[in-house]
């Protein structure tokens, strides 16, 4: 059995990043619990991977501390941090092979010859890559370099495991199954994780808590149950999943006008001084059958997704468009078909509200 | 540099407890830990820089302040340039220059061009002995066309008859002496431009009906534009700075170059070389940032999505190509074999019987065979501190973390020999490290001087291969070195230099072949005991030795020959012992 290692702490606090006028980062607080494994979710340029390398020492924040457990690892070069790190190219040696890959850190603090052939040996059955030990990186497919850029990450037993975008490269079917083994892997070791994405299915599915971020700022922490059922901003719940948005204006308490008709609301209103923004996700909407539903509509177009239907129905009295995903054998029962008729009910306790 | 907002962290999170006396000494001793550790990659290229500067700005800045200060020392002002001026130097030199490079810049890329078509666009067989014959050149001095030109066209030539009355001393000489030793500079641009072309643009001109013609005109020049543009700057840079084919073949006709090395060792009059140095340097520095400015406007065409073009069988378009080649092989051909008979002939034209005579140098002026041991002495020399200078300072600049600003420095410290003819920085060097206050100027006249003369003058191609060699590396592998706590150098060693192996011995081989073959900064900088090969040659064709100059220039010839086969056998030693780890890279 492979030996545990003791995951770390992490404490981001106040930490900015300016490169020239530019903020890429702006007073990122965040704690990360030991052995858990954390997503940095976000669209391209988001600061993401900025934050991941500050981590490392790779990058160095304008301001701000980090620490790591008890020490404070603000101003440490990367060799005196503790983490492996997984890049998107992999970064593998080319002119080494496997074993010499997994090998060089352990190498490089000395480890003694026997000790580190036993180490080498017990990370290559872990990612079950015994038969390649002695192939060149080249020789190797792309899931397997993975295997490998991981083991070698992994060898020193470093208390963080950073992993940057470690599966784009990947195509799907790979990737899925590489989600669940790194995942598996990582609880295994109760290694402290934080995967750099874009892809907001790959965070839902492996994180313990995602970190949703948008222009150098984090817009919501937490579990994937959390950031998909509750989001904290427009911009979350439009990243993650899909959404309707609709304008509307509150009109008091918890009740906001939609078209000619007020709705009352489960969760408090934002407190802002324009309009709001309701939502609601494609496959909250109820459809029902004709006369049975509080609103009116028209099916616009139907798109067949394999295991749902994306309708697309425009609502009468308001001229709102609106996406519904529902299952094949409903959209039977309802009869759905382009131009026919459809009601539908907008559940009160599914209807999240944002600031516009 | 960490810039620090104490107040602001101070406010953000409260809670946390000012740092203790103790813990801050430990933080200050981990700053000048990191801080050390930057510096000392910072220092170290400082250190380049300086030996750049030392190397090229300063002799520079001496032959630029020479050019306006009397024999005396004292400034002038413009006297020196008006009293060039008057004397007619412009209009002959100035101008001839400018014309004999333009055409034979023309000529050369046209024929590159043709040659580089039929070789990238065409399924000609043997190309690979095709493109080795066509780069053969490159391994000549570029007094070897010029004695062969005269063997063939001059006097007492065997094809005199076929210039019709024309004269070849003169520009008919230099410009096709001039085409011949090019040749092979623009072929490889042009080659590389046109190499790498996506298949796809080719079956979307045939999807989109595009006649073969039109295809040309529209996918394959534009293509190939930005290497057009590069070829041409680079072949007129060397054939207006070159002086090796005007000084032999040049006849009465005045070119900048043959100018410079009239007023020097000819006149002894400095200052007036210096001047034409500075206009000679004043064409070469424009090629060059122009050159550097189109450079800059291209983008990678061939990305990774691209697909390698594979041209069609197509007979007619082997037998065009084939045309295209046949002119410029046979002109390459004929200009080398014309040197090797030469210089086996006993006594041309009277005595056509071969012998060795010619090649026993002893029995002539020019340093005999000295002068060729001292050659491969200095070429092994520039061979070896310069690749070693050259890839520690671009690993430096590559891969090291460096202040943006160094690199931008050493970047134009590392180019800025490309723009500055070998003649002008032979005579920067003569005023530089000759002057009494130097203090190392006792290194004039050695094989030393040589060497780093050399190593300055071809610095910027050399820096160019091992720049673009470090840049393909994957741009992580000092951060997972750093995570696996591998210092920099471990890196270095373990995984950079097996990787950038095939370039060290590229540039090892460009270093090698330029020493021996290069003429212009050398001619003024050998002393009594550091006569070179190259520099022999010239000498004894001035003395009339003609045929032994032909052997000496041959002998320099084979010698490259013979480096760039061991290096073939080096690369490929290289290639099947890597083959394992590079397979499916490439």
């Amino acid at each position: 059995m492979i030996q545990h290692t003791q995951g770390s702490r992490l404490e981001v606090r106040g930490v900015n990043k300016f490169f020239g006028e530019f903020c890429a980062l702006k007073d990122i607080n965040l704690t990360i619990e030991p052995g858990e494994l954390v997503c940095f979710l976000g669209p391209s340029g988001c600061g993401k991977t900025t934050l991941l390398r500050i981590i490392a020492g790779l990058e160095q924040q304008s301001c701000g501390t980090l620490r790591q457990g008890d020490v404070d690892i603000s101003q440490k070069p990367p060799r005196d941090r503790d983490f492996g790190i997984v890049f998107q190219s992999y970064a593998l040696f080319p002119n080494m092979t496997v074993i010499d890959n997994v090998a060089y850190g352990l190498r490089s603090i000395g480890m003694p010859k026997a000790r580190v052939r036993d180490r080498v040996d017990e990370l290559l059955a872990v990612v079950g890559l015994e038969d390649h030990a002695r192939k060149y990186p080249a020789q190797l497919s792309g899931g397997q370099q993975q295997r490998v850029a991981l083991a070698r990450a992994l060898a020193p037993s470093p208390g963080l495991l950073l992993l940057d975008e470690p599966l784009s490269a990947l195509d799907a079917k790979v990737r899925h199954h590489l989600r669940s083994e790194i995942r598996s892997l990582q609880k295994q070791l109760g290694v402290t994780t934080i995967m750099v994405t874009h892809d907001q299915e790959e965070a839902l599915a492996m994180a313990d808590r995602v970190v949703v971020m948008n222009n150098g700022v984090i817009e919501q922490v937490g579990t994937p149950l959390d950031i998909y059922q509750q989001p904290a901003s427009a911009f979350v719940a439009s990243f993650i999943g899909a959404m309707n948005f609709f304008d509307s204006a509150p009109v008091n308490g918890q009740r906001v006008r939609l078209g000619n008709r007020e709705l009352d609301l489960v969760r408090p209103l934002p407190a802002t001084p324009d309009g709001i923004r309701l939502a609601i996700r494609p496959e909250d909407v109820h459809l029902l059958p004709q006369g049975d539903g509080e609103w009116e509509g028209q099916v616009q177009a139907m798109d067949y997704l394999g295991a749902f239907i994306r309708t697309h129905v425009r609502l009468h009295g308001v001229e709102l468009d609106l996406v519904v995903d529902v299952d094949p054998r409903s959209a039977r029962q309802l009869e759905l078909r382009v131009g026919g008729a459809v009601c539908l009910n907008l559940p009160s306790d599914a209807l999240h509200c944002f600031a516009a | 540099m960490p810039s620090f907002h104490p107040g602001k962290t101070f406010m953000m999170d409260s809670s946390v407890p000012l740092t203790s006396p103790s813990r801050r000494a430990g933080a200050l001793s981990e700053l000048r830990q990191r801080v050390t550790g930057r510096w000392l990659f910072a220092l170290l290229l400082v250190l380049g820089c300086a030996v750049l500067s030392l190397l090229v700005l300063a002799p520079l800045y001496t032959l630029l302040s020479k050019s306006v200060e009397n024999k005396a020392g004292d400034f002038v002002g413009l006297d020196n340039f008006a009293h060039y001026l008057s004397s007619g130097g412009i209009e002959s030199a100035f101008f001839n220059s400018l014309w004999v490079a333009g055409l034979s810049t023309l000529v050369v890329v046209g024929l590159a061009f043709m040659a580089a078509w039929a070789l990238t666009r065409t399924r000609l067989p043997m190309t690979g002995w095709i493109r080795g014959v066509l780069v053969l050149p490159i391994l000549a001095p570029s007094l070897l066309p010029a004695i062969s030109l005269v063997y063939l066209f001059g006097n007492q030539g065997v094809l005199k008859s076929w210039l019709f009355g024309a004269e070849i001393y003169g520009p008919i000489g230099i410009i096709m002496g001039s085409c011949f030793w090019t040749f092979p500079h623009a072929l490889m641009i042009l080659l590389t431009a046109m190499d790498n072309a996506d298949g796809r643009h080719y079956e979307a001109a045939t999807a989109l009906k595009a006649s073969p013609w039109r295809t040309f005109w529209t996918v394959t020049v534009p293509g190939a534009r930005y290497g057009l543009v590069s070829a041409a700057f680079v072949v007129f840079t060397l054939v207006i700075t070159d002086f090796g084919v005007p000084k032999v073949i040049g006849g009465q006709f005045d070119v900048l170059a043959t100018d410079i090395y009239k007023q020097v060792i000819g006149q002894q009059k400095f200052e007036m070389g210096a001047v034409v140095s500075v206009l000679l340097l004043l064409p070469a520095m424009l090629a060059f940032l122009a050159d550097r400015y189109v450079q800059r406007k291209q983008s990678a065409s061939f990305t990774a999505r691209s697909v390698p073009y594979r041209p069609r069988r197509d007979h007619r378009r082997d037998v065009i190509g084939a045309v295209m080649l046949a002119p410029t092989i046979l002109f390459i051909l004929a200009i080398i074999g014309m040197a090797v008979y030469a210089s086996f002939v006993t006594f041309w034209p009277y005595n056509l019987e071969l012998s060795l005579n010619n090649y026993q140098f002893g029995r002539m002026d020019g340093g005999g065979w000295g002068a060729y041991t001292n050659s491969l002495q200095m070429a092994l020399g520039t061979m070896v501190i310069g690749t070693l200078l050259v890839f520690f300072n671009a690993w430096l600049m590559e891969r090291t973390p460096q202040p943006r600003l160094l690199t931008g420095v050493f970047q134009f410290l590392s180019l800025l020999p490309l723009a500055v003819p070998g003649l002008v920085l032979g005579l920067s060097y003569i005023f530089f490290f000759n002057h009494p206050d130097n203090p190392i100027n006792g290194i004039y006249g050695t094989l030393f001087i040589l060497i780093l003369c050399t190593v300055s003058h071809f610095y910027a191609v050399s820096h160019l291969t091992a720049v673009t060699a470090l840049k393909q590396l994957d741009q992580e592998f000092e951060a997972v070195g750093e995570s696996l706590k591998a210092s920099r150098w471990r890196v270095l060693f373990t995984v950079t230099l097996p990787l950038c192996l095939p370039a060290i011995l590229d540039v090892a081989l460009y270093l090698f072949v330029n020493a021996m073959t290069t003429v212009s900064a050398v001619v003024f900088l050998y002393g009594h005991d550091s006569q070179l090969a190259s520099v022999a040659v010239l000498n004894m064709d001035e003395a009339g030795d003609i045929a032994p100059a032909a052997a000496m220039a041959i002998l320099i010839t084979t010698t490259c020959a013979a480096a760039k086969l061991i290096q073939g056998g080096l690369r490929f030693w290289v290639d099947r012992s890597t083959r394992a780890w590079r397979q499916g890279t490439e």
